[in-house]
């Protein structure tokens, strides 16, 4: 697996996902976020309901084709070559077209503009930082820590309790699904929840 | 458009519960974890699924024709009247004649504060449509803030306007003749046009601008504060986001038309017609503009003696 | 538990729960509680097919997990086991060999059990007959099957049987001793097990050794003092021997005496001072009452790393002492883990601002009541010091003087190695390879001695003692009603030099027992039996021969010492089925019960409570908090996932009482207490019960108390505490707090 074909994905197994919100405050401790953005969030659905109950982590899934980049009236964003979405907060101008966009309601916005009015978007980088220089103090303000760079897994994923949660290669993300779905035995699943609508069929 | 007058009535009947701030009773959804965060909730996974209903819609509808449609009125509207202007031109009328008050005070203090409010709205949210070529960041920034800002200006105006001129503006069996003649301003001869107070023409922007303009003002409120819980998602059956993504493409079609309208109405205004400007500052229109242009108001006017 | 087999303490770990072939839950949560540690439930699903079962009052994100699930009534389970053990033994679905072997009294379970039919069991429990057929053929015929429970089981007035009556079912089936198998309690904190290992409890020395005139004589031996100096600390000798307040019931020590309070036996006096170390006094049951006793103190000591609310609780002006503790960050030391394993923790970060680590705290009160040199000298013993190293020589005292237990093993030099590679174990059998060859991690005790590598399976007589296996402890004597309560021949650890059932060991019977010859030195050395041995010499050649020194015995399935000698029903002081309390009461009102005379049939028959109170009150957990909260509540992130107090209603129930999703409701208690918290709609309730997070604090009875606290303390959430509505009732042995089987009353605000 060499580096020009990795491209990086998020997988979150609802069978192991045990609403914990681990990754929610790690990612909020690590990139010292403001109490009200949560880049990643935890949400189960059917709760009580008995056999149809479940949970999911939901952030960012950089999607290809990414609908977030396509709407955006002043085009701040830019797709690194291993899939990874990110903008840059100074072109930014807090509208809210990407949150439209977006099939898993990613972008956040901090209510520190004017009369209260939305600031810049805010969403999960996958630990990639931004477009300021790599590990720069101004790029760990702004964007958060810059994990990818260091070769190391984005902290939700490193922190998942029962390794629901999966970043990396889609290879190898795709591996481990098969080798899960196998061992269940159960079904048969096409593919993640979420993923056809992030990374299409 | 049965959406936009569900969105219309619930938001006026919605504000009372917006102040008692209770969460709705949504079908499968608890009190929302993040502190009554709608968009955070189990809406949020539901939605993935539910993409295909506005998501996309938005997305390929912003992504692939808001900015060429724009780009079009713009251009074609301008370059319309531009050939106009050249071809046929501006048509004058006499001021020896009698003057007849047709705007108070009251009425031009607040059409010129519209105005005011017009003249920052449309060209701050034109440069958010094309934010891209003009790069962004601070400079578009703050139009976006302007364009906030100044809508309180415009809801200050526009309120009184509806109400002052909603008779007025009311539409009548001869507006149809004066859209055949195109209101006479293809031929450079001077008709009779049948037409009340106000034209069908200005009848038209009349109501674009204000009921139009009320649909811009919730629309544009409704993305400005996102995170809003009145109970218009839910009374009109769509999650939150749907509700504000809706609110979006509503928002940019009825924009197309004021644009388009609001071009119209400064043409006519400051070109179309020699010193109609005038009549808008003195409030007094001549009685032989009234005459061809205003006929049917005219010949009202005379029966009642006040010409 | 203790008095079923022997040791008190999970059976197994939470990793060899992977081995599992069917894991039933009675009253746990580990998804919510053990959020990392679930992941080994998950596993043993996904690789070893293992049958998850959830027997809990609401449906909790474990049970969502859950390939079965019963919602049972609170206080039920007797009859649910009672009911699985019917169809088990009328399928003769049970282990009969180890049955014969290994258990004593399973004759009267078998009566017992008959009686519970499925049908009674329905009635009682509110399982469906299917449900319960289908749970007990699951699990007993998918082996090993481990049992997990958790507080759902113990906090009830038969806590004490629910814990006996959990084993007998596994008992029954055999799935005692062996991997995959085992009853496995859930600790609910940090290092809880190392705190119970210590006994900071009122009723026995550490290590579990009781409060007798022999114990308290070892303990003044091992540590170098005078034991008629400790005798003398006390008001009389006999008090030496007497069992204290437990921490659910210290506030009558405060309040006996008052007009409607419970008598207490203290010599005559009250309780005038509580120093309260890292303990949330606000998670403990009857809050308005831990409110007036904490009123009444002329003398409140608090030392914690957050402000403990139990001082914002009080109306107190004057006399209280609130002392920063250090954090485990800035010290260093031992914890132990639920499943008995020691793990070393090292210092990061010295001691903050003015806080002091919680020994030197001790030493400092030490030193101020005069008894510091008595308090420190057990740490020189070992190697003659004349200064100690804290906590490396702390630990190495607990080793050399905990034999109950088996901590021999457990020395400061033997721990650290284990973290320096902790790398190096396997992650399901927990067994090390390489320089950890030999050693289980984290050397679970009984870790006999020093060389011994742990003991991860307890009872499990397929391997060799030096290899952690062990029979049943003999701690109750030979032989009961003329039946022999040693275990079956043939039925010892593997290469045990004595292959059938032996008594524990002492000084008079090693010979015979082991089969050897002391020399006349080692005679004159050896201690009174393997508790007591301060030479060692009795572990080094129980290991040599293959022995375990506590015994080879059966377990017991009748405790005749118990109010109860086998476990049977008893509906919860106040039971939603009046009628049931009527058929099933509870016990005889118990004077001096760890001092205080608490009471049981007179408050269950004080009145119908059903009637006025006819909700089922649930208390529990959430994730991102954590017990008695001020911690969790202090940091803005835990806070924001859950800010607000909230109770878990029906919206059923909720709409009959015109209450709507978000509205503030009223919960009251049969002890004339209220409590005002937000109404959350969820289905993981039923329409008889509701659900409340114990982790709140800083509002009381309606009341906001924030302006109370100290600058800069003040949580970022604050709300009512669920313990100011818990019900009275306390378990008949260890008096722990009846909080998951109250009543209560709602209104909307």
């Amino acid at each position: 697996m060499s580096i020009e074909m990795s491209r990086m994905k998020f997988y979150c197994d609802d069978d192991r996902c045990i609403d914990c919100d681990g990754c929610t405050v790690a990612c909020a401790e690590a990139h010292e976020l403001p109490v009200g953005v949560s880049r990643r969030k935890v949400v189960t659905l059917n709760e009580g309901v008995e056999g149809k109950e479940f949970s999911t982590s939901v952030a960012c899934m950089h999607c290809t084709d990414a609908p977030c980049e396509q709407v955006c009236p002043v085009d701040c964003f830019y797709i690194r070559e291993d899939g990874i979405v990110l903008h840059d907060k100074d072109i930014c101008i807090g509208c809210g077209y990407c949150l439209y966009a977006c099939p898993f309601g990613a972008p956040q916005f901090p209510r520190d503009g004017a009369f209260g009015s939305k600031g810049a978007m805010d969403k999960c980088t996958m630990c990639a930082g931004g477009p300021l220089e790599t590990n720069s103090i101004e790029e760990r303000e702004l964007y958060g820590l810059n994990l990818i760079s260091e070769g190391k897994v984005p902290v939700c994923a490193a922190m998942c309790s029962t390794k629901a949660l999966i970043v990396g290669d889609a290879q190898d993300v795709a591996n481990i699904y098969r080798t899960r779905i196998a061992a269940r035995g159960k079904g048969v699943q096409g593919a993640p929840y979420g993923w056809s609508t992030a990374y299409g069929k | 458009m049965k959406h936009i007058l569900l969105l219309c009535l619930t938001v006026l009947s919605g504000f009372a519960s917006a102040v008692a701030g209770k969460v709705p009773l949504a079908s499968h959804d608890i009190v929302p974890k993040n502190g009554g965060d709608l968009l955070v909730s189990s809406q949020m996974v539901e939605n993935i699924l539910d993409y295909q209903k506005y998501g996309d819609l938005f997305t390929y509808l912003q992504a692939h024709y808001f900015r060429a449609i724009f780009l079009g009125i713009l251009i074609g509207v301008f370059i319309v009247f531009l050939l106009h202007y050249l071809i046929v031109g501006a048509k004058s009328f006499s001021h020896s004649g009698k003057k007849v008050l047709v705007y108070s005070i009251f009425k031009r203090v607040i059409h010129w504060t519209a105005a005011l409010a017009f003249v920052v709205i449309i060209p701050t949210g034109l440069i958010m449509v094309f934010g891209k070529e003009l790069g962004g960041g601070t400079f578009v920034l703050y139009a976006r803030e302007l364009h906030a800002i100044f809508t309180v200006v415009f809801i200050v105006s526009i309120f009184p306007m509806l109400l002052f001129w909603f008779v007025d503006m009311l539409p009548t069996w001869y507006d149809i003749k004066w859209v055949f003649m195109a209101g006479g301003y293809l031929s450079k001869k001077v008709t009779e046009v049948p037409a009340g107070k106000f034209n069908a023409g200005q009848k038209m922007w009349f109501w674009v601008a204000t009921l139009g303009g009320m649909v811009m003002i919730m629309t544009g409120a409704a993305m400005y504060f996102q995170s809003f819980d009145f109970g218009i998602a839910s009374s009109l059956g769509l999650t939150q986001i749907d509700l504000l993504r809706a609110a979006a493409i509503v928002h940019n079609i009825f924009a197309f038309a004021v644009l388009a309208l609001f071009i119209t109405h400064l043409y006519m205004s400051l070109f179309a017609i020699k010193g109609s400007l005038d009549s808008m500052v003195s409030g007094y229109k001549s009685e032989d503009e009234l005459k061809y242009m205003h006929s049917v108001f005219y010949k009202k006017l005379k029966k009642e003696g006040k010409i | 538990m203790a008095n079923t087999w022997g040791y008190g303490a999970m059976t197994n770990s939470l990793n060899d729960i992977q081995n599992a072939k069917s894991i039933i839950i009675f009253g746990a949560n580990p998804a919510v509680n053990h959020p990392v540690g679930f992941r080994h439930f998950l596993m043993a699903k996904e690789r070893n097919n293992a049958q998850l079962i959830v027997v809990d009052p609401r449906y909790t994100r474990t049970a969502a997990k859950a390939d079965l699930y019963a919602q049972i009534r609170p206080g039920t389970d007797i009859p649910f086991m009672y009911g699985m053990l019917n169809i088990i033994f009328k399928n003769g679905w049970e282990d009969k060999k180890f049955i014969n072997d290994r258990v004593y009294g399973v004759e009267d379970i078998r009566v017992e059990a008959a009686k519970w039919t499925p049908e009674k069991v329905a009635d009682i429990t509110g399982v469906s007959v299917e449900k319960l057929m289908q749970i007990t053929r699951v699990h007993a015929k998918s082996t090993p099957g481990t049992l997990i429970w958790a507080m759902g089981l113990t906090q009830h007035t038969i806590g004490s049987s629910n814990t006996r009556m959990a084993p007998i079912l596994q008992l029954c089936l055999g799935n005692m001793g062996v991997e995959g198998g085992g009853c496995n309690i859930l600790r609910g904190h940090d290092n809880v097990q190392g705190a119970t290992d210590m006994c900071c409890l009122s009723h026995t020395l550490p290590g579990y050794y009781g409060l007798s005139a022999g114990s308290w004589k070892y303990f003044a031996k091992s540590w170098g003092v005078d034991y008629e100096w400790l005798a003398g600390r006390f008001k009389d000798k006999k008090w030496m021997s007497a069992k204290g307040f437990t921490l659910s019931r210290w506030w009558s020590g405060v309040l006996g005496g008052k007009a409607g309070e419970d008598k207490i036996t203290n010599a005559g006096t009250n309780v005038k001072a509580l120093v309260c170390m890292g303990n949330g006094l606000t998670s403990i049951a009857q809050q308005a009452k831990v409110k007036e006793a904490l009123d009444e103190l002329e003398l409140l000591v608090i030392a914690d790393p957050f402000m403990n609310e139990g001082a914002i609780l009080t109306d107190k002006k004057d006399g209280i002492y609130i002392l920063p503790a250090a954090s485990q960050f800035e010290t260093s030391g031992s914890v132990t883990a639920t499943n008995r394993s020691a793990q070393w923790r090292s210092q990061v970060i010295e001691p903050l601002y003015e806080s002091k680590t919680d020994q030197d705290i001790m030493f400092a009160l030490a030193k101020g009541l005069g008894f510091y040199e008595q308090f420190t000298k057990g740490m020189l013993i070992k190697e003659n010091k004349k200064t100690f190293k804290f906590p490396e020589d702390a630990t190495d005292e607990i080793a050399r003087i905990i034999k109950t237990i088996g901590l021999t093993g457990w020395t400061a030099a033997r721990l650290k190695k284990h973290q320096a590679n902790w790398d190096k174990f396997d992650t399901i059998s927990l067994r090390g390879y390489g320089p950890m060859k030999g050693e289980y991690y984290g050397l679970p005790w009984p870790c006999w001695t020093e060389s011994h590598s742990g003991s991860p399976v307890l009872y499990n007589i397929h391997r060799s003692v030096k290899e952690g296996g062990m029979g049943f402890r003999n701690r109750f004597g030979l032989e009961h009603d003329g039946q022999n309560l040693l275990a079956g021949k043939g039925s010892a650890p593997k290469n045990s030099a004595n292959k059938d059932g032996y008594p524990e060991i002492t000084a008079k019977n090693i010979e015979s027992v082991l089969g050897i010859k002391l020399t006349a030195s080692e005679k004159k050395r050896i201690g009174k039996n393997w508790k007591v041995d301060t030479s060692n010499i009795i572990a080094e050649k129980c290991m040599e021969r293959g022995i375990a020194p506590y015994g080879n015995a059966k377990a017991r399935a009748k405790v005749w010492t118990f109010p109860d000698a086998i476990p049977i029903h008893r509906e919860p002081l106040h039971s939603p089925r009046a009628d049931l309390a009527k058929v099933y009461p509870t016990y005889k009102d118990k004077p001096n019960h760890y001092r205080v005379d608490t009471q049981y049939i007179s408050k269950q028959t004080e009145k119908n409570w059903s009637k006025e109170f006819p909700i089922n009150l649930i208390t529990g957990r959430l994730v991102n908090m954590n017990g008695a909260g001020v911690e969790t509540r202090s940091s803005k992130y835990l806070a924001h996932l859950s800010p607000e107090m909230f109770c878990d209603i029906n919206p059923g129930l909720a709409a009959n009482h015109g209450i709507r999703n978000g509205d503030m409701m009223w919960v009251h208690s049969p002890e004339g207490t209220k409590i005002k918290v937000k109404a959350k709609f969820s289905y993981s309730v039923s329409e008889d019960r509701v659900f409340l997070p114990m982790h709140f604090a800083g509002h009381f009875q309606g009341e906001d108390l924030s302006h109370k606290y100290p600058e800069n303390t003040l949580p970022y959430a604050v709300g009512e505490s669920a313990n100011t509505v818990t019900n009275y009732g306390y378990d008949i042995v260890t008096q722990i707090p009846e909080t998951k089987g109250g009543l209560c009353r709602i209104e909307k605000a």
